[in-house]
């Protein structure tokens, strides 16, 4: 059994010949020779020990790897005398390959890491559910008394998250239980974690995670006990997190404090807000479904006025989720980077193709003195192989430096305001990154360095001898269809640039049907509507501030909930949005009142039963007629939290407005929408617009001293700037346009490239036909339409397949995806993509036709083969 | 090496291409045996009509090896010399069975073809 895996060595045959040998000699002796005749005997009877040798080294299994030993000295000599083409090969390939580790790294950030903490299956989190309702914050009574129940759980976590400012910077805190890492057992890379005598208050420790301790100590060790200011307040670094973990949640976490009431002044309290969630990890043996039921009661007891309570203890998610949708999202763009992996594939296939051809003479050489077909094709993919692990390697290295490049590119073309909030996953190359580039090369290998070697293998002998390319045509016609596939595939990837683009330009176009310019957005946190009215009275007595407006949700959010309404009387109501707002909300926002009028200020304080609906829900509702003075029935939402809305179940339309976009500007303006006053009193006041006295909104640091005067912990509000919000919607759509441009001008270059090699070299093997024809009259515009032809011929196949391919797809994803103001079927850009890949073609022409008509017909008649 | 002179041996046969497999896994089923000891044995049973080129014997060993049909270890002689001994495998008896029938079918069939000796009758 050893000898099968390690391979036998040849000592241990030798060995076991002389055996034989001598057995033999013994033997003979016995039978009566005279040794020295005897040891002759056994010598000739066994035959040539050295052939015999020999044999067993050609079966053994170690001749792989001599050979290999050859082909790979073999190859790099051989690359070794063409810099040039080794400098274009792994160039190209590194482009290729570069630009899929990139994107595969971001998968792996995202989609592949695993939840780096001891046994992540075990962790469940607590989620109630109510009738009208539901959430996963508690308070941390909630947790000091669940902690308690360890019939349940054998470990119980408690966290919230917040910004924090640390000398102007925003840092995402997690601001966790005692024993967060005590039960969660993450990898620390330098100090310790949070214990349980950090909760005392005495000390104020704090844990770095890996990238926090990067982007503020520049990853100096010795930042273990180093002063550390949070909100106006010295914390002492006592530890470091390994890179893989960055947090519970999908939002990554940069620093870890434990609770205590500096970050809860109402800790303990009955108005304590509920944005603690629990972790906790079941006792062996208890169910969910136990744990639940035992639950039920305690949420009963502490979350009021709601029905129907229940408790549900559902697995942690993982901070990779990954979902079918997503892969269906994601599929398409990866197809993307592996598309223009292939065009580089097929660029190098095409040197080494021409490369093969041009050393015809010694590969024939080589077969016809005895080398194997299979042992040909393998050096010549060793020759591949070593081209494409040159390739990934400096692909790698383009990668990571395209990471960085790409992630000060995000954070220098992100709104200012949203930059300094957003936080990268760690883009780590670990070892499935590696294994990832040594797999996309080997493909690759296999895609641009198998064709030719079977190809060049093949070659008839007597003809190569002879110095006639026999493969000649037929790997011009493996050329040509590399091209053709080249031009469809850098088609297909420019026509979805050109669609992406356009699509983002239609979007930016488009009017918001309302004025987003000086107006600053503000959130309440949490539930905390409470705290709706004296922000805006503090706004309003701020000199800088010329108006406010309360909603239940600002426009460009997406947090618009939908009801059923219907006009009174018709039976069957339409979803549609419906927002409350205070009477300043129109104005502001310069949307135009365009019938009967606005809110008036009695209405809102009274919350009078009148409503103002968008143009698009008056023509659905009253096609032609006059909506003013119609009465709309809305129905109570079901399952949506505190909707108390019986005096709202007939309300009279005293107004319309313009249609807006509140939602997803790439789904467009709403499809209807009815407003109901009220006013910063009211609990559905949940966020504030706020219109400073200049064109320019108040900036963060104005807001922030105004939140200050109204609270002492600004961090219950968050403000952006309207417009900011629309730029940050936009982004998306910007930079994918950004990315399918980069890939579509990587794929249009490199199909130009292989365009112009495949002309050159057919004109270089044409010199001679070339002659001929224009010995017998053709005209330098003939020969220039000789090599246009077939320009175009290879460029139209490929046209053919890559519009009729991207039509296809395209088509596909349109019905899949469904947004309003997105189309990707776009005649322009294919009309666009075509123009682009047409001019292309005639660009990689000119230079070879242009060579095409300097042949000079007396030499190249002249001179043979 | 086939066609090294024989002497007085003229009257032997050579081996057919994958005779010696079945010759080797027939003789391991007596018991275990080094490669000297196998080259004997199948010169003995077959009443010294059979040659074997003993240096022959040893890539169809390793072959036998590889395919797990034989498995190797090194053993003291009778005569106390280090050898490497062979012993079939269940794999190898399968197919010594699967092997032996087809010779059988071969020689019968051949028999069969031949007819008489001519010479003979």
């Amino acid at each position: 059994m050893r000898s099968l895996f390690r391979g036998r060595t040849h000592a241990d045959f030798s060995a076991e010949v002389q055996a034989h040998l001598d057995l033999e000699t013994d033997r003979l002796i016995a039978d009566g020779m005279s040794p020295d005749a005897a040891g002759a005997a056994a010598q000739r009877a066994f035959g040539s020990v050295a052939l015999v040798k020999e044999r067993f080294y050609e079966t053994s299994r170690w001749i792989w790897l001599d050979q290999l030993r050859q082909d790979v000295r073999y190859a790099w000599r051989g690359l070794r005398h063409s810099p040039a083409f080794v400098a274009t090969t792994v160039m190209t390939l590194a482009i290729g390959l570069g630009l899929l580790t990139i994107a595969f790294t971001i998968v792996n950030a995202y989609v592949l890491r695993p939840f780096a903490v001891r046994d992540p299956d075990g962790l469940h989190q607590i989620v109630w559910h109510a009738r009208d309702g539901g959430g996963q914050g508690f308070r941390w009574r909630d947790y000091e008394d669940l902690r308690r129940r360890d019939d349940l759980f054998s470990a119980v976590i408690g966290e919230h998250t917040r910004f924090v400012s640390s000398r102007g910077r925003p840092l995402m805190a997690a601001v966790v239980s005692p024993n967060y890492f005590e039960a969660l057992g993450p990898a620390m890379r330098l100090g310790r974690g949070l214990g349980s005598n950090d909760a005392d208050g005495s000390g104020d420790p704090v844990v770095l995670t890996d990238q926090a301790w990067a982007r503020l100590y520049d990853r100096d060790p010795s930042a273990i006990g180093r002063q550390i200011d949070l909100n106006g307040r010295a914390f002492t670094v006592v530890g470091v997190l390994g890179p893989a973990f960055t947090g519970l949640g999908d939002q990554p976490r940069d620093v870890f404090v434990p609770l205590t009431t500096r970050w809860q002044a109402r800790r303990g309290q009955a108005n304590e807000p509920r944005e603690t969630e629990l972790i906790v990890r079941l006792q062996p043996g208890v169910a969910a479904g136990q744990a639940e039921a035992a639950l039920t009661p305690f949420l009963n007891r502490i979350i009021e006025k709601q029905v129907d309570l229940r408790a549900e203890v559902r697995p942690q998610p993982s901070p990779n989720t990954v979902s079918v949708a997503m892969l269906a999202v994601l599929a398409p763009v990866f197809a993307a980077f592996v598309l223009v992996l292939v065009t580089a594939c097929a660029n190098v296939s095409n040197v080494m193709l021409a490369r093969a051809i041009a050393r015809h003479r010694e590969m024939a050489v080589r077969l016809s003195i005895g080398a194997s077909r299979g042992r040909i094709v393998r050096q010549l993919l060793t020759e591949g192989l070593l081209i494409a692990a040159l390739a990934g390697a400096a692909g790698l290295a383009l990668a990571a430096w395209g990471l960085r490049a790409a992630a000060l590119a995000l954070f220098s073309t992100l709104p200012p305001s949203v930059a300094p909030l957003l936080r990268l996953r760690p883009m780590t190359f670990d070892y499935r990154v590696f294994l990832f580039a040594l797999g996309a090369s080997a493909a690759a290998t296999l895609l641009f360095a198998l064709l030719p070697a079977l190809q060049a293998s093949r070659i008839p002998l007597i003809d190569a001898l002879r110095g006639q390319g026999g493969a000649v045509r037929r790997g011009s016609r493996l050329r040509n269809a590399l091209v053709a596939g080249q031009v469809a595939v850098a088609l297909a990837l420019v026509i979805t640039a050109v669609t992406l683009a356009r699509n983002g330009a239609a979007v930016g176009r488009l009017n918001l049907g309302f004025d987003p310019a000086g107006v600053m957005s503000v959130n309440v946190r949490g539930e905390q509507d409470e705290l709706a009215r004296p922000l805006t009275a503090g706004l309003l007595a701020d000199p800088r501030v010329a108006s406010v407006a309360v909603t239940s949700g600002n426009p460009l959010f997406n947090q618009v909930r939908h009801v059923a309404a219907a006009p009174a009387h018709s039976s069957a109501g339409n979803s549609t949005a419906l927002t409350f707002v205070s009477p300043e909300f129109f104005p502001m926002l310069r949307i135009p009142i365009t019938r009967g009028r606005g809110f008036r200020p009695d209405e809102a304080q009274s919350a009078a039963p009148v409503a103002i609906v968008s143009t698009a829900t008056a023509n659905a509702f009253w096609p032609g007629g006059d909506p003013i003075g119609r009465t709309i029935r809305i129905e109570r939402p079901q399952g949506r939290p505190v909707d108390e809305l019986p005096e709202y179940s007939e309300v009279t339309v005293i107004g319309t407005a313009g249609d807006i976009v509140t939602g997803m500007l790439v789904m467009g303006r709403d499809a209807g929408h009815i407003y109901l006053p009220m006013t910063p009193a009211n609990p559905h006041a949940t966020a504030i617009l706020v219109r400073g006295r200049t064109d320019r909104e108040l900036g963060a640091d104005a807001m922030q001293e105004i939140f200050r005067r109204v609270v002492p912990d600004p961090q219950v509000f968050e403000a952006l700037p309207l417009g900011e919000l629309r730029d940050l919607q936009m982004y998306p759509l910007l930079a994918a346009g950004w990315v399918g441009s980069l890939l579509g001008a990587v794929a249009l270059v490199l199909s130009v490239t292989g365009l112009y090699g495949v002309l050159t070299y057919a004109i270089s093997q044409r010199r001679k036909e070339i002659g001929i024809r224009m010995a017998l009259g053709a005209t330098a515009g003939a020969v220039v339409r000789l090599v246009l032809t077939q320009s175009t011929r290879l460029a139209g196949i490929g046209a053919l397949i890559g519009t009729a391919g991207t039509f296809a797809v395209l088509t596909m994803l349109n019905t899949a995806i469904h947004l309003g103001a997105i189309s990707l079927v776009d005649i322009g850009a294919f009309g666009a993509g075509l123009a682009l890949v047409f001019a292309a073609t005639v660009v990689a022409a000119c230079q070879p036709a242009r060579s095409a008509t300097r042949v000079d017909p007396s030499e190249t008649l002249r001179a043979d083969a | 090496m086939k066609t090294r002179s024989l002497g007085h041996h003229q009257e032997q046969l050579s081996l057919l291409q994958g005779t010696l497999d079945v010759l080797i896994l027939r003789t391991l089923v007596f018991g275990r045996q080094h490669g000297q000891g196998i080259a004997r044995a199948i010169q003995q049973t077959s009443e010294d009509v059979l040659l074997v080129d003993h240096g022959a014997l040893y890539p169809a060993l390793q072959r036998l090896e590889a395919q797990k049909w034989i498995a190797a270890k090194w053993g003291t002689s009778a005569n106390n010399r280090k050898a490497r001994f062979y012993a079939i495998t269940r794999a190898g008896r399968a197919q010594l069975s699967q092997q032996s029938n087809r010779w059988r079918r071969l020689a019968a069939a051949m028999a069969r073809v031949l007819g008489p000796d001519p010479a003979n009758g």
